[in-house]
């Protein structure tokens, strides 16, 4: 019985919570929780995802052409524009006025946006000064849990 | 001020954002690089900002769309709504840049800062560069910068700027040859120096004064006399003497004004109520916001100044008993205030509410009898609250309770996406 009751109590429990708190704090016979001196705040995912928040923009990818690279149809990625884009990084990129996303491989003095995906193929720019690169991407929002 | 060691100087650079909307635009949607663009003002109705190219197809600010939208085919003109989310949120990262050069800016306006620097006039030419190239690699948008030892000056060089490519979009008065400044000088009407408008300009003109080296010529002091102290700033500052400093502490605003066009005309007089009920409950929760209150509350409604069969402008203005933030009085005052001046049938394509002489919350500690029950509640920032969460169509007093789709809301046909905003209005890249 006594068992039942204690998972009675910790379903009431789960009910009502809604997010992630770092430290619980409640006020007993006006006293403040011990607790309340470690009290942070939650985790914030802009302080850790992204570096230089005013030159940060987020982005939706559209198409399969970066599926090699874990950067699938629907995802998000951030895009950093104070980044210097070098050999290897994945870029946005501007081609004929739209932004696309590809990684960039500088070599032999050859432009090259490459596809991670063999179904499609890379894009090769003749002169370094007509590559128009958006901004660096830093990280993909893949989406896992795709049910409704 | 000026005269520090090692041939530092105290200067003012003014940075703004070339034909700012249309460069927002562009920075999400790269085709429109190169084509002639212009963004349209509330309701669709007239031009507000145009590229380059616009401006070479002889387009004006002000020109309305009805009478470009037949010709834009055949001249590939491009139009765009006003799309302020975007434009707030670019401005306010360029603002923020801005603030990476110096410890001391003016944001004043949407795409313009004056920016504190000191070093000496060859490196302050560099960190000008500097400026631009960062803004335009960071955020994408294209800025010129004036460097000068005054503010006006600043505003006169900035625009020395734009109109010589040679340039390249920065200029400061101090490498500028002087005879190069003089000789520009005498060429620019009065009326393209800051702070001199129009009408002050054809005063100026029937004394004798055309051009901006004429009125930097003019005695400071008898000119007060003519005109204003403001005169008199205006042509020290031409001469190098600093006189309008940087306004780095916002100053308390003096009005506050929600004022809209329809999109299809309001025609009743219980229709415009609901308009006044809620322009009045959005200026509360502003002023809630701000930490103020209102004394004076203006209405007003006019028929298009396109109409020629009816013209009706019918304001009216209220002394409240009390400065007041209470969005269920504030309400009650608008609602009432047109109450009796509203013809059914007429037409009204514009409507607003405006709040004067305010003062901060609680500055005048009011008398508990005009404290009102409702603000003690604090119904105005609660109200603010729901609709921040829940959109501003969730929650509302009397008749702007009634969230009926709004036929009056703003016409913004050719918006382009919220693109850093709204989650669901994201750029799209092609991975393709």
């Amino acid at each position: 019985m006594g068992e039942v009751a204690e998972i009675g109590a910790l379903e009431a429990d789960l009910t009502g919570f809604t997010g992630v708190a770092v430290a619980p704090v409640s006020v007993a016979a006006g006293f403040p929780s011990p607790a309340q001196d470690y009290f942070t705040g939650r985790v914030d995912l802009n302080k850790h995802l992204i570096k230089d928040i005013t030159c940060t923009f987020l982005v939706r990818v559209a198409g399969h052409s970066m599926e090699g690279a874990g950067i699938s149809d629907g995802d998000e990625v951030l895009v950093d524009r104070s980044l210097t884009p070098v050999d290897g990084d994945i870029v946005v990129a501007v081609i004929d006025g739209d932004m696309t996303i590809k990684r960039l491989r500088l070599d032999h003095g050859r432009v090259r946006l490459a596809a991670e995906n063999a179904g499609y193929p890379d894009i090769v720019i003749s002169e370094l000064s007509e590559l128009s690169v958006w901004g660096v991407v830093t990280l993909c929002l893949h989406h896992v849990y795709r049910r409704q | 001020m000026q005269g520090h060691p090692g041939g530092k100087v105290d200067r003012v650079a003014l940075v703004d954002v070339n034909s700012f909307y249309v460069s927002c635009e562009r920075v999400f949607d790269p085709s429109l690089e190169g084509k002639p663009v212009v963004v349209l003002s509330n309701n669709d109705g007239c031009v507000v900002a145009r590229s380059n190219e616009a401006k070479a197809l002889g387009i004006d600010n002000g020109d309305p769309w009805f009478k470009l939208a037949a010709d834009a085919k055949r001249t590939g003109l491009i139009h765009r709504s006003s799309n302020y989310e975007l434009y707030g949120d670019l401005s306010s990262r360029v603002m923020e840049l801005l603030g990476r050069f110096s410890y001391l800016i003016e944001v004043y306006s949407i795409d313009e800062a004056f920016v504190s620097l000191r070093g000496t006039p060859e490196d302050l030419l560099k960190v000008g560069r500097e400026i631009k190239a960062a803004v335009a690699k960071n955020i994408g948008l294209p800025v010129c910068v004036g460097i000068a030892p005054t503010k006006t000056l600043a505003k006169f060089v900035n625009r020395v700027a734009k109109q010589n490519p040679a340039l390249e979009g920065v200029c400061s008065w101090d490498t500028l040859p002087p005879d190069h400044a003089e000789t520009i000088m005498s060429r620019v009407p009065v009326t393209g120096i800051w702070g001199i408008a129009g009408r002050l300009g054809k005063k100026l003109n029937a004394m004798g004064i055309f051009t901006i080296a004429d009125l930097k010529a003019a005695d400071p002091v008898a000119m007060r006399k003519k005109f204003s102290v403001l005169m008199q700033r205006t042509i020290m500052e031409l001469n190098g003497i600093p006189c309008i400093p940087l306004e780095t502490e916002i100053a308390t605003k003096q009005q506050l004004i929600f004022s809209r066009s329809f999109s299809t005309p309001v025609t009743t007089a219980s229709r415009m109520h609901e308009v006044m009920a809620i322009y009045a409950q959005q200026a509360a929760i502003r002023l809630a916001k701000d930490h103020q209150q209102a004394k004076i509350m203006s209405c007003f409604a006019g028929t298009s100044y396109f109409n020629e069969k009816f013209s009706s402008f019918p304001s009216a203005t209220v002394n409240l008993a009390a400065p007041t933030a209470d969005p269920v009085l504030l309400t009650k005052a608008a609602v009432g205030a047109l109450e009796h001046s509203i013809v059914d049938g007429i037409p009204y394509a514009r409507a607003g509410v405006m709040l004067t002489d305010l003062s901060p919350a609680g500055a005048a500690p009011q008398l508990p009898v005009f404290a009102t029950a409702h603000e003690e509640k604090h119904i105005g920032a609660l109200l603010g609250d729901v609709m921040d969460r829940f959109g501003v169509s969730s929650i509302g007093l009397g008749r702007a309770g009634m969230a009926e789709a709004p036929d009056w809301g703003m016409k913004r046909k050719a918006m382009s996406p919220r693109y850093t905003t709204e989650w669901d209005e994201l750029p799209l890249v092609k991975a393709s």
